[in-house]
């Protein structure tokens, strides 16, 4: 359980909270760069820690995101014009640039200097591996740009999505750290998603339900290992980097490609899930691509026209009870994203923490709240620049791989568990 | 057929929860292995928990495990220094969660782990592990605590101690 004053601290994060404060430390990705493909293509609307906002592409090709309320009467800058290097109020025409300096008030003489004296708050916007990433923060602490790995890999290694989940995002995060729930929820899908079979750990994971999880601190958040018994008394271990505030990545499978999520906070109410597959050492195949779009292994199909999944509360998820049954999937919901997702949402908006029984193997969901609490009360009393700010906490892969029994496994995976460019993952 | 009563999922939503208790309070038993870590129990034992109870294994000479079954009856302390059965204390627990440094004996696991393993217990161990602990030290503390814990953790503050068991309802 939580005490509610802490669920409070950590699940609100609009402006003026302290977790707020947190994420505002961060490069966070806002949009992808697909959602604005050409130079004066129209503007998208984006909230973001619950502030509404309106990302444009200039004339120029520079990427703005700024408050998305015209400062004149309040309309709404999505309905405005993108054109000659500014977005431009459709109501009475006040034009402004990427950086929300409003540049044309038409009613207004030009030499009365009056629209300089307008200027709309804005976020810095920049691209970065197939993800346009905002920051937030105060302009003297904008940190160095993000060095995730799936980042700076070629673009044809590499595949990110991203979907609305109707749930707040500690909730949506504590599913990607909390390894205990795999072998029940996803099992039917380690031997049929297109990019988890095939895998020998597969059987290893199958074969064992009920694994020996340790949790252990790093520089940048946590490693959360699940280990299982194998020959020569070895074990098998796969471990799950967590960053802070909300980067989790999940161990390979073979030679599929390595996927990993964001869970970054539109509101209170909602998150965006990200997600992200890649492969440091390869080009993604047709097939595997396909698989993607198609929703496969973490990505999900759309609502179309969105990032609302096509299952989703209203559909009740599509819920497959016979499939259920048969024990094709576990929950009765299709897809490894909304078998989480849906469970997630039926949590509540923000779920009652205080009415939680957990248990041991909860416990790197405890370390991790534990972890942000501890960083945001250094953050706001001491302005403790948190962990994960560091592109060197960024540097992180997951990693599966069979250790002697008594090797601490952040020593035997320590360089598995690091970004090594033209090595292969540590993989099973 | 769906019923649109529950699709709702808004923070006032929550307002319709059940509010009644929904467990009973739960036996922890927190089981300092070593001469600090009894240190930091007896420290977290003075605040105020939900019938948790504390223990400190420091005067054990555990043996060593014996084939075909439990060793023998093992002797734990209460704060007060009382003796207290091992296989009767773990016997009434939910969970046992064993506190260990470093590189310090943790020998007593072995002799806990057996008496849980016999009484199909839960257990947990929390190994805390300064940002200086050196690999060996670690090591060593693990090769004795793997055997025996379902779940480890390796905290780097003791603060964490006390967050996991206020989580555990402890």
């Amino acid at each position: 359980m939580l005490r509610q004053e802490h669920n409070e601290l950590l699940t609100r994060t609009g402006p003026g909270t302290d977790a707020g404060k947190l994420f505002r430390s961060y490069w966070l990705p806002a949009l992808l760069t697909e959602e604005l493909p050409h130079d004066d293509c129209p503007p998208v609307r984006v909230k973001l820690l619950s502030e509404r906002l309106v990302a444009f592409r200039d004339s120029g090709g520079r990427h703005g995101l700024i408050d998305e309320f015209c400062a004149h009467r309040g309309v709404s800058l999505w309905f405005g014009r993108n054109e000659e290097c500014g977005l431009r109020c459709p109501y009475h025409g006040w034009k402004y640039d990427v950086t929300g300096q409003c540049i044309d008030v038409p009613s207004e003489p030009e030499e009365s200097g009056f629209a300089r004296t307008i200027k709309l708050k804005s976020y810095p916007l920049i691209e970065r591996g197939g993800v346009l990433w905002a920051y937030m923060g105060p302009p003297q602490k904008q940190p160095a740009l993000p060095e995730w790995e799936f980042a700076t890999v070629p673009a044809e290694r590499r595949f990110v999505s991203k979907r609305l989940q109707e749930s707040n995002w500690l909730q949506a995060m504590e599913g990607g750290i909390d390894s205990s729930h795999v072998s029940w929820l996803h099992r039917g899908e380690l031997d049929s998603d297109p990019l988890f079979r095939g895998a020998r750990g597969n059987a290893y994971n199958l074969k064992d339900a009920r694994p020996v999880f340790e949790v252990v601190e790093s520089p940048g958040g946590l490693y959360i290992g699940a280990r299982r018994g194998v020959e020569n008394g070895h074990y098998y271990w796969r471990i799950t980097p967590w960053v802070m505030p909300c980067f989790t990545m999940i161990p390979p499978r073979g030679d599929h490609s390595v996927h990993g999520h964001f869970w970054i906070p539109l509101d209170d109410e909602n998150c965006m899930a990200w997600s992200f597959d890649y492969h440091p050492t390869r080009a993604l195949s047709t097939a595997e691509i396909a698989a993607m779009r198609d929703g496969k292994c973490v990505h999900v199909r759309y609502v179309p026209g969105g990032f609302r999944p096509l299952a989703n509360k209203d559909n009740d998820y599509l819920i497959d009870r016979a499939a259920q049954k048969a024990g094709r999937t576990f929950s009765g919901v299709s897809g490894i994203a909304m078998q989480d997702a849906s469970l997630q949402e039926s949590m509540g908006a923000i779920v009652d923490r205080t009415r939680e029984n957990l248990v041991s193997t909860d416990n790197g969901i405890i370390m991790a709240r534990h972890k942000l609490m501890r960083t945001i009360k250094a953050m706001v009393e001491k302005d403790v620049t948190p962990p994960g700010v560091d592109v060197a906490h960024q540097r992180v892969r997951s990693a599966a791989l069979v250790l002697p029994p008594d090797v601490p496994y952040r020593e035997g995976a320590r360089e598995a568990l690091s970004v090594r460019p033209g090595v292969a993952p540590a993989s099973v | 057929m769906p019923s649109e009563s529950v699709r709702a999922t808004s923070a006032r939503e929550i307002g319709f929860r059940i509010g009644d208790a929904n467990s009973r309070p739960r036996k922890v038993k927190v089981i300092a292995l070593d001469r600090k870590a009894a240190a930091m129990v007896t420290g977290l034992a003075s605040k105020t928990w939900n019938g948790a109870a504390f223990f400190t294994a420091t005067g054990l000479d555990a043996p060593a495990p014996q084939a075909g079954g439990f060793a023998m009856p093992g002797w734990l302390a209460d704060l007060a220094g009382r003796a207290r059965n091992i296989v009767d204390e773990v016997a009434g627990a939910d969970v046992v969660v064993m506190i260990a440094m470093a590189g310090e004996d943790a020998g007593a696991a072995s002799l806990i782990g057996e008496a849980c393993s016999l009484r199909r217990v839960m257990t947990t161990a929390l190994v805390i592990a300064g940002a200086r602990t050196g690999d060996d030290a670690l090591s060593a503390s693990l090769a004795l605590l793997r055997p025996w814990a379902l779940m480890l953790v390796i905290a780097e503050d003791i603060d964490y101690i006390e967050d996991m068991l206020v989580a555990l309802r402890a």
